[in-house]
Parts: C-alpha cells; sequence; structure tokens
C-alpha cells in the first residue's frame, strides 16, 4: 500500500455490508476504517479525520443524519467529502429537503450498491 | 216548531233531516232540500247512498235503541253526483211521556277536512318511509339526548333505541361523549359533523360520519336535533388495507435494498477471490451469500404469514420438542455467525395446546433477532444466545436471551409494532408476528433489554387454548422469581 494511500471511514451498522465495501475499497488501493453506529463514527472521525466517509443512514444509536450533521458543522471536518449509502430512498429525499444551513452530501449511491459506481465515485471525490 | 226556531232549522249550515222508526225522513232543512231535493217519502239510506236497503250500521238506528246521541263518519252521494264525506251526528226526539217518536240527523260536510287527511296521511306514510329506507342510522333526539325516534336501520343494528339516551345505545356508555354533535347543535342551532366510532348489537366497530341538523320548534329555539350516521366502516377498512399495503411495500423494499446489498458483497467476495485465486475469500463470499439467501427465505415467510389470516390448527404439542426443533434449526445459522447457541430445556415441561408451525414462527422469529443483535455488536468477544424452557402449573414459557448489542428505549417500546426495524436489513414484520401469534394463543411476550448488554424476551404460553380457557391476569402472572 503506497504511503499516499487514502483513508476512508466505511460506517454501516450491517456487518456484511461492512465487509463488502471495505474489501471492494481495499482491492483499489484505499486505506479503510469501520465504525458499526453513528456515535463510534463521530468518536473516530474526531479522533483521527478520514479522507472520505461512506455514510449508512439507517442504524441504532446515532443515525447517519446525525452523524452527517456533525460533519458539515464543524469547520475542521465540513471538507471531509461524504457519501450517503442506504437502502431507504424517500428516507433520504426527507433528509435531503430538510437539512437546515448544511451542503447537499458529496456523493449518493443506493442499496444495493453497485462496487465499480462506488470505486469511481471515491476515486474521483479523491483526486 | 215556533217559526223562529223553524228559521234556524231551515238555515243551519249542514243537513238536516228528521226520520221516523222506519228511517222514512219526515223533515228536511233547506240545504238537504237544495242537493237531495224532496223529501216525501222517502226513506234516508235511499236519499244519502242509493240504497234500496236500511245501511247495517245506522246511528238513527242505534239512536231509537239506546236514546243516545251517536255520530259516525259516512260517505253520501248527492243530486248532482258529488261525493261527499260527511260527519252525522244523531239525537233523539221524545214525545211529552219521553217516549222517543223521532230523530234527529245532522250531516255536516267534511270532505275538505277529509280530503286533506288524506293527504297528510299519506304524506306522513311516504316521510316515514323514507326516514325507515334511508341506508344510514338515524335518531331523533330530544334536548336531554333521549332517542325519541329512530329509523329501521338504527333499530336492526342498535335495537330499540326508544327512551334511551344516544350514548347508551351507540357507544354503552353512562356518560355522554366528550364532543357531542347533538349537544353542539341544541347549543348553537347549527348542523355540526364528525367522526365516530360505534358498538352494534353484535359487538362490532362501526365508524359512522355523524351529522346532526337542528329540529326548529318555530319560535327560533331548537326543540331536538336529528343525529344522521353514515356507515362508512368498510370505505375506512379499505383505507386500511391500502395504507398497510403501502407500509408493506416500502417496509420490505427497504428491507430487500440491505439483503440485496448482502448478496451483491457475497457474490463481490467470491467473483474477486477466484480472480485473485483467494480460497479464503470465495469461501466467506459464499457464506455471506447463504446467509442472506436464509434471510430473505424469512423474510418471505413473514411477509406470506402476514398476507393471510390463518385459522390456529390445534393440536397437543410437546414444548421441550418444540424447543428442540426450532434450536436445531438455528443451529447452523448460529455456527455461521460464530455465536454460540446454548439450550436449557426441562425435559418435563409437558404439553401445551398450539399450533405448532405458528409457535415455530414465534421462536424462529426471536431466536433470528438475537442472533441479528449478536451480528451487529463486534465488541463481544464470547456472543451467545440462550434458548430456555419451563414448565409451570398453567403455562409454558419460553426464554430467549441474548448478550448482544441491546435496544435503547424507544427501540425497546416499538419492538413490536408493525414495520417498526432499527436495523437497516428488517422489515419490522417478524416481532409483530411473533407478538401476534403469542396473542392468538392467550399468551404474552415481555421484553428486557439494556444497550449494550442485551435482550432477553420472556414468552408465556397458557396450556389450554383460549377459546376452553379465556386467560386472565392470574393464570400469566409469575409464579417463578425472576430470571437471571
Amino acid at each position: 500500500m503506497p504511503d499516499d494511500a487514502k483513508t476512508v471511514l466505511v460506517v454501516d451498522d450491517d456487518p456484511d455490508a461492512r465487509e463488502f465495501l471495505t474489501t471492494v475499497l481495499q482491492d483499489h488501493g484505499f486505506v479503510t476504517a469501520t465504525a458499526n453506529d453513528g456515535a463510534e463514527a463521530i468518536a473516530m472521525i474526531e479522533q483521527a479525520a478520514p479522507d472520505l466517509v461512506a455514510l449508512d443512514i439507517t442504524m441504532p444509536e446515532k443515525s447517519g443524519v446525525a452523524v452527517y450533521r456533525r460533519l458539515k458543522q464543524d469547520d475542521h471536518l465540513k471538507s471531509i467529502p461524504v457519501i450517503i449509502i442506504t437502502g431507504i430512498s424517500d428516507e433520504f429525499e426527507k433528509f435531503i429537503s430538510s437539512r437546515r444551513q448544511v451542503p447537499p452530501p458529496e456523493g449518493y449511491i443506493s442499496k444495493p450498491v453497485d462496487h465499480q459506481k462506488l470505486v469511481d465515485m471515491v476515486t474521483e471525490l479523491l483526486a | 216548531m215556533d217559526s223562529q226556531y223553524r228559521h234556524y232549522f231551515e238555515a243551519m249550515p249542514c243537513y238536516l233531516t228528521v226520520q221516523d222508526r222506519e228511517f222514512r225522513i219526515v223533515d228536511a232543512n233547506q240545504r238537504f232540500r237544495k242537493d237531495f231535493g224532496d223529501f216525501e217519502g222517502r226513506y234516508c239510506y235511499q236519499v244519502y247512498k242509493k240504497r234500496s236497503e236500511r245501511c247495517e250500521v245506522c246511528p238513527v238506528a242505534r239512536t231509537f235503541r239506546d236514546g243516545e246521541r251517536h255520530e259516525s263518519e259516512e260517505q253520501i252521494r248527492t243530486l248532482d253526483g258529488d261525493e261527499l264525506s260527511v260527519m252525522v251526528q244523531t239525537t233523539p226526539i221524545r214525545d211529552e211521556a219521553g217516549k222517543i217518536t223521532t230523530v234527529m240527523e245532522m250531516s255536516t260536510d267534511i270532505t275538505h277536512h277529509t280530503n286533506m287527511e288524506k293527504l297528510l296521511r299519506r304524506s306522513q306514510r311516504r316521510y316515514h318511509t323514507l326516514f325507515d329506507e334511508v341506508p344510514c342510522y338515524i335518531t331523533i333526539q330530544d334536548p336531554d339526548l333521549n332517542i325519541v325516534d329512530a329509523n329501521r336501520a338504527f333499530q336492526e343494528n342498535f335495537g330499540n333505541g326508544l327512551g334511551r339516551k344516544c350514548y347508551q345505545a351507540y357507544k354503552h356508555r353512562s356518560e355522554p361523549c366528550a364532543l357531542c354533535p347533538v349537544q353542539e347543535t341544541l347549543d348553537d342551532g347549527q348542523p355540526h359533523t364528525r367522526e365516530e366510532v360505534v358498538t352494534s348489537l353484535d359487538g362490532k366497530h362501526r365508524n359512522v360520519l355523524v351529522t346532526t341538523a337542528p329540529i326548529p320548534d318555530g319560535e327560533g329555539g331548537t326543540t331536538g336535533v336529528m343525529e344522521m350516521s353514515a356507515d362508512i366502516t368498510d370505505v375506512r377498512e379499505l383505507e386500511d388495507r391500502l395504507t398497510q399495503l403501502g407500509l408493506l411495500i416500502g417496509s420490505v423494499s427497504h428491507g430487500l435494498k440491505g439483503l440485496l446489498n448482502g448478496l451483491a458483497g457475497g457474490m463481490y467476495l467470491v467473483d474477486s477471490g477466484f480472480t485473485k485465486g483467494n480460497e479464503e475469500r470465495v469461501k466467506k463470499g459464499w457464506a455471506t451469500v447463504n446467509r442472506n439467501v436464509a434471510r430473505i427465505r424469512s423474510m418471505v415467510s413473514d411477509i406470506l404469514y402476514y398476507a393471510k389470516d390463518r385459522v390456529p390448527n390445534w393440536e397437543p404439542l410437546s414444548a421441550p420438542l418444540v424447543a428442540e426443533e426450532v434450536c436445531g434449526l438455528m443451529e447452523s445459522r448460529a455456527k455461521d455467525l460464530q455465536v454460540q447457541l446454548i439450550t436449557s430445556v426441562d425435559q418435563s415441561a409437558g404439553e401445551f395446546e398450539a399450533d405448532a408451525q405458528a409457535v415455530r414462527s414465534l421462536l424462529v422469529n426471536l431466536i433470528e433477532n438475537s442472533l441479528d443483535a449478536c451480528r451487529l455488536d463486534d465488541k463481544q468477544a464470547t456472543p451467545q444466545v440462550v434458548v430456555r424452557l419451563q414448565g409451570l402449573a398453567d403455562h409454558i414459557r419460553y426464554e430467549i436471551e441474548d448478550n448482544g448489542i441491546g435496544m435503547d428505549q424507544e427501540t425497546q417500546e416499538r419492538a413490536f409494532t408493525l414495520f417498526f426495524s432499527s436495523k437497516g436489513t428488517g422489515t419490522g414484520l417478524g416481532l409483530f408476528i411473533s407478538d401476534r401469534i403469542a396473542q392468538a394463543h392467550g399468551g404474552t411476550i415481555e421484553l428486557e433489554s439494556q444497550p449494550g448488554v442485551g435482550t432477553k424476551f420472556v414468552v408465556k404460553l397458557p396450556r389450554v387454548r383460549p377459546t376452553q380457557h379465556e386467560p386472565d391476569s392470574s393464570d400469566l402472572t409469575e409464579k417463578d422469581g425472576p430470571h437471571a
């Protein structure tokens, strides 16, 4: 792995989904970290900011929406690109229409994830 | 007759005759002569009714017989052929010895009045028919909410409500409803509309749209209220079904997307494993595919269970055997997830009456939920699910306890709610169905949980089915101490 490899934080409560996304990203030269709920994700980002966050919406504890708000309202963290990865498109729509003083996410991929689309989007956002 | 009285007699605005015992007219006034001609030698029944014999029922005959006054309503025909309704009144005329010599008969023309009465009766009949046949429940209520009239639909569905209070007949309440459209109309004299749920004689709940209208007293006030209730139960049921169907589709597609994502992940691992010659990765991927296929299978079975109302197939079941069967089914799933499935079964727990397939689904759903709670917890070094069985006097008790992620307060409160799921791959059907099955068996499911510690489900099912033995709270009261 090259020294300048970018780190992607994968946040999803489903272990199968985490395994899938991290394997795809590692196969394409990215370093991965995982968090299985929103609270854990925020703690990890505050400790060591990743280069990109792949974020699920529906999770127990803190949801993806709370993580996204926290990130985008923090001057030090708001530049980290976020790709929302979710199965609920209308929940995502609601999230988009209800967001206040936060910009739209840099990317959105619906489940089931097309792995090539994920790799292309991450590569482009981190170029 | 004095000439003055003769004058009065002649001028009376009715037909006056004096008749002997043969009903022969011996005197008549001017009005009579004008409409019926000369009377001499003619008989009452000939003149008035154009009959050849006396009438069967005759007030003159009765007065001759008993000396009393009599009256009756008759139909007569004038010389011009006009049919008239007359009110006939008779009075005896006596001689000095008190003997009845003749009877005076006075016939007053009431044709107009009779015609009006007929019209009124016809109109009343028509309105009553309409009142009765309208396909909704109508009551007329007095200012104290007493039902003073009700149509047929009301009486068929809510009994003869006359004299009862509206809230007694419709809602089986002893007090007036807090928000009452009839009371509102009594207060302001305006129509009001509300949707209500009422209970018919057969105990069924009906959704009705109630509309009230004031009954004016003619002096600007209100004497009562007409309440019309249209039954909209079918419409509401259809709406509920459509809403539920919409929620089901939304919930199922959400869960399905999560499971398809799992399958996509498994397929990626298998494909890339082959390309890289990494056998370990292929195995891992294939296990993921298998796991997600099993979850889809279980989701489909939940949907099918939800989609139709099953009639329970009651049979005596061995409680330990059911526990062992279900644990046997779940063993490979637990192994795959590296969760230890421990069973602690009281072999002498005995039998209970239940639907075998339903009880298996109930337990499988709870164990799957517990396995999922362990799968989602990556901090637990020794994830485990314990299934316990105890036989008690009136009921059997299954316990499913895990040391997985646990549930927060909101998730616990909504755990058995239809379409609620805290998981990205849940449909919100599993625990709802388990709860419904427990209820159908007269049993209960209790839930204890703590985030980061784990969850325990306690299922209590009575030994005897509820149709023979209605369970009450004492049957299901804990007889043993709290379980560790």
